[in-house]
């Protein structure tokens, strides 16, 4: 370790509703360096990275910047501490110029009228800076993802940020982009800027990197040198915990008929030519990193995405691709990843949106017959055991596990054949998994197809009868149970030859 | 329901209903009173049959449109062109039966409601198409459509007051036998659509595919729900209850003109929205907004009664709706942290 680190964290720890996103997280980053952080989805990197740029505050330990103990409240109080990040999320007014948002909150003014000559002069000093030569007279919003990050590296330098935390950069970018990208962090390097370097793509971290700090389930695994840690090192580090084997009943069953047959849906920029089949009585799992396409393929079956292409069969029958009702007529149901946008309907109670999607079947003429409602709500109410007072309780009230029940109750109450569940127990606490877990296979013990896309490797092994792994939006290989380990699984993931 | 929430949904309510008797006795106190010419007796100048009919009879024309108007906000939109269908209703109505001079009253009535009745169905049908296939935000549709309807009305009249067949007016002001001159019908045709309107809400599936939307369009949507249709349906509906409102009013006036019910809209929308219905959708009621026009109409009555300078009436109802909407704000914020302690 350098004995005079830019950043030290110590004992840094974050909870939000329902998990403990970092636990006790100490660790260095040496000045001038290009400091990685790895680990799988979820791990907690990306927490790290904003607490460092102030987007959050830890709840526990202590953050020292150049020997000074630091609390950021903002993403400025970083920013005056010399702290950037650039994140896709964390975008500008898409409505100004570039101009204006590499100079907003100190726009020069002469007398109150912003003075635009001397605007434009600043925003081209900032960006020569960079080397980018973007026209500071275009919308942020009209340019094209590779080049609002420029502006964002542009916004951080003229802040004199002396640490850049890159968040993902490359998610997004081509690989020309990605090239260019690299080599200006190279530079930035040689003017004395610490780079934090937040990615799941170990090529790049390879390239770029002099040190690599490796986090999983929240805690700090290690922090080593380049040089000391090969791929496969890097990869059993990041796995790291052991696989508690847990073998759910249906995998005893012999699949049954073809449930739902899928054959080249591709829709542009998200994915291509995914072909593959589930049979009745198997749990597929869909592996892969953030951003491989998983949800994407997920909503397109489901209806949500009107520009998919492809042949989709439900039992033999073709399925058109144009709207959730038109999957839900061919039974087939989602549960999706965002429960709080999609799934929920959050000021209506635990019966409304249990019912939401099969209301006209408590019907008759269009008139609810409470009691049936009340009864099927009930019903899955007790079989998912939901903590709330009632059926009739609001579902912003509920905890995240609880909303998660919900949403799966609804979409078992519509008696599905194929049913996707997309991260079916992110943010849900130990109990709740467990409980979870065993209803995905016992849907599957009663003959449906379930697709389980999970970003937790040990569920996807434990669930699914087969795996279908994903990257870049294609299928990278297909793996079956007894085949598969995390280990496996990961390098697929990550585009590395097994 | 939760327990809570119903304890809070009915506290609006019974809130509203607390300010009207709250106003209501104000007025009986502070009105004075008259020595009736017929019996010689003292009658109250404000409760008094005829004089609480005619307040519930003011309130029933934008009444009935603020039940259309709150399924419009409760789906997450606004509809501004009631006032508008009002009018265009009532002037086609008035001149189609000008033209055909029905001698059978029974024909004359049955063909005016059709008139009324369809012509705002269809409007509102096309501000819904339009808001669902054009994809622009309800409020310009509306704004849009606001000066076309009316616009029509305008030419099609050439500006002219349109007297309507007795038969109408004899009807929609029927005292049902009674000697005094008593009209309740209004009034009841309020309660009536108000009825049908929170039925429709709570118990139907389209009601609550209404609130759904509201709440959570993105969500409605991964439920299956048709949100376009959902959201036809809900202007054609509003479009209705302003046909239904046409048939009363021009009926009940005698007569009509392309500048009938001009600024309806918004008493309409103020009576929605001083019934706790919020503007980002997913909350309000028929029964509220009910309430909501008979307060403003009582408000408005209050000015009168009690000798205020009616200079200052609409100062007086514009702070009155800012404030029933602070109150009912402050309320729901109340809900939510008692909701996020429990």
């Amino acid at each position: 370790m350098a004995d005079n680190p830019i950043i030290r964290f110590q004992g840094i720890g974050k909870r939000f509703p329902g998990v403990q996103a970092l636990r006790d997280v100490s660790f260095d980053v040496a000045r001038g360096s290009c400091h990685a952080l790895c680990g799988e989805n979820g791990a907690g990197k990306s927490t790290l990275g904003k607490i460092l740029a102030g987007i959050y505050t830890p709840d526990e330990g202590e953050l020292i910047v150049d020997g000074k103990a630091v609390r950021f409240g903002s993403p400025s109080d970083a920013m005056a501490a010399g702290i950037g990040i650039v994140h896709q999320e964390l975008a500008f007014c898409e409505n100004l110029t570039v101009a204006e948002n590499l100079c907003l909150g100190r726009l020069p003014a002469r007398a109150t009228f912003v003075s635009r000559r001397e605007l434009l002069r600043r925003a081209r000093e900032y960006l020569a800076a960079i080397q980018s030569k973007i026209d500071p007279t275009r919308l942020v919003g009209a340019l094209p993802v590779s080049q609002q990050q420029l502006v964002q590296i542009a916004a951080a330098v003229s802040h004199g940020a002396r640490i850049l935390i890159f968040d993902e950069p490359t998610s997004s970018l081509s690989q020309i982009e990605s090239e260019h990208l690299f080599e200006l962090i190279k530079q930035l390097q040689t003017q004395g800027v610490t780079a934090i370097y937040v990615s799941h793509r170990l090529e790049e971290i390879y390239r770029l990197c002099d040190t690599i700090t490796v986090l999983r389930d929240g805690q700090h695994v290690g922090t080593k040198p380049v040089t000391e840690l090969d791929q496969g090192g890097l990869v059993q580090m990041m796995i790291g915990r052991a696989l508690e084997a847990y073998f759910p009943g249906h995998l005893q069953a012999k699949p049954g008929e073809e449930l739902l047959r899928v054959e080249n849906l591709s829709s542009p920029g998200k994915f291509e030519n995914i072909s593959f089949q589930l049979r009745a009585g198997e749990v597929l799992g869909f592996a892969g990193l953030v951003g491989a396409g998983r949800t994407e393929i997920a909503e397109a079956l489901f209806g949500l995405d009107r520009l998919a292409t492809g042949r989709v069969y439900v039992n033999g029958k073709p399925m058109p691709l144009r709207h959730p009702s038109i999957a839900m007529r061919h039974h087939v149901g989602m549960v999706p990843e965002d429960r709080k946008r999609h799934g929920l309907v959050l000021m209506m109670n635990g019966r409304e949106n249990t019912s939401l999607p099969t209301l006209e079947r408590f019907a008759g003429l269009g008139w609810v017959h409470p009691a049936a409602e009340r009864r099927v709500a009930k019903k899955y109410f007790d079989l998912l055991h939901v903590k709330a007072p009632s059926i009739e309780s609001v579902a912003a009230g509920m905890s995240g596990g609880n909303q998660q029940k919900v949403v799966l109750g609804k979409w078992l109450a519509a008696d599905c054949r194929v049913l996707i569940v997309d991260e079916p127990t992110r943010g849900v606490d130990v109990g709740a998994k467990a409980e979870i877990h065993g209803l995905i296979d016992e849907l599957a013990n009663k003959g449906n197809g379930v697709l389980l896309i999970s970003s937790e490797l040990p569920e996807v092994i434990n669930l699914s009868t087969r795996i279908l792994v994903l990257r870049n939006g294609q299928i990278t290989g297909e793996v079956s149970r007894a085949n598969a380990s995390q280990e496996t699984l990961m390098r697929l993931m990550a585009g590395l030859c097994a | 329901m939760h327990p809570t929430i119903r304890r809070v949904f009915n506290a609006q309510q019974s809130g509203l209903i607390l300010v009207i008797l709250l106003l209501g006795a104000i007025l009986t106190v502070f009105a004075g009173s008259h020595v009736d010419r017929m019996t010689g007796r003292s009658v109250n100048n404000f409760l008094n049959f005829h004089t609480l009919t005619q307040t519930a009879t003011d309130a029933s024309f934008f009444a009935i449109m603020a039940v259309g108007a709150t399924m419009v906000i409760i789906s997450g939109g606004i509809d501004l062109s009631v006032g508008s269908i009002y009018a265009l209703a009532g002037t086609t109505m008035a001149m189609a039966l000008r033209s055909w001079q029905f001698s059978n009253p029974f024909v004359t009535v049955l063909v005016a409601l059709m008139l009324c009745l369809g012509i705002g169905l269809l409007c509102g049908l096309a501000n819904g198409v339009m808001v669902v296939g054009l994809r622009v935000h309800p409020f310009i549709i509306t704004l849009g459509m606001m000066w076309v309807f009316r616009g029509i009305a305008f030419v099609m009249s050439k500006a002219e007051s349109i007297l309507v067949p007795d038969a109408l007016t004899s009807v929609v002001k029927t005292t049902f036998g009674s000697s005094s001159a008593l009209y309740p019908l209004p009034m009841l045709v309020m309660i009536a659509v108000t009825a049908l309107g929170a039925i429709y809400l709570s118990r139907t599936v389209m009601g609550r595919h209404i609130y759904a939307i509201g709440g959570n369009s993105e969500a409605s949507r991964y439920s299956g729900l048709r949100l376009g249709r959902i959201l036809i349906g809900v202007y054609a509906l509003s479009g209705l209850t302003a046909g239904i409102a046409a048939f009363v009013g021009i009926s009940y006036y005698g007569s009509a003109t392309c500048g009938d019910a001009t600024g309806y809209e918004l008493y309409v929308i103020a009576s929605a929205v001083v019934g706790g219905a919020s503007l980002s959708g997913g909350k309000g009621s028929a029964i509220n907004a009910m309430l909501g026009a008979v307060l403003i109409v009582l408000i408005r009555q209050a000015i009168r009664q009690l000798h205020f300078d009616q200079n200052y009436e609409w100062i007086i109802i514009g702070s009155a709706i800012v404030i029933a909407v602070v109150l009912d704000q402050l309320n729901t914020r109340l809900t939510a942290k008692r909701l996020a302690k429990g």
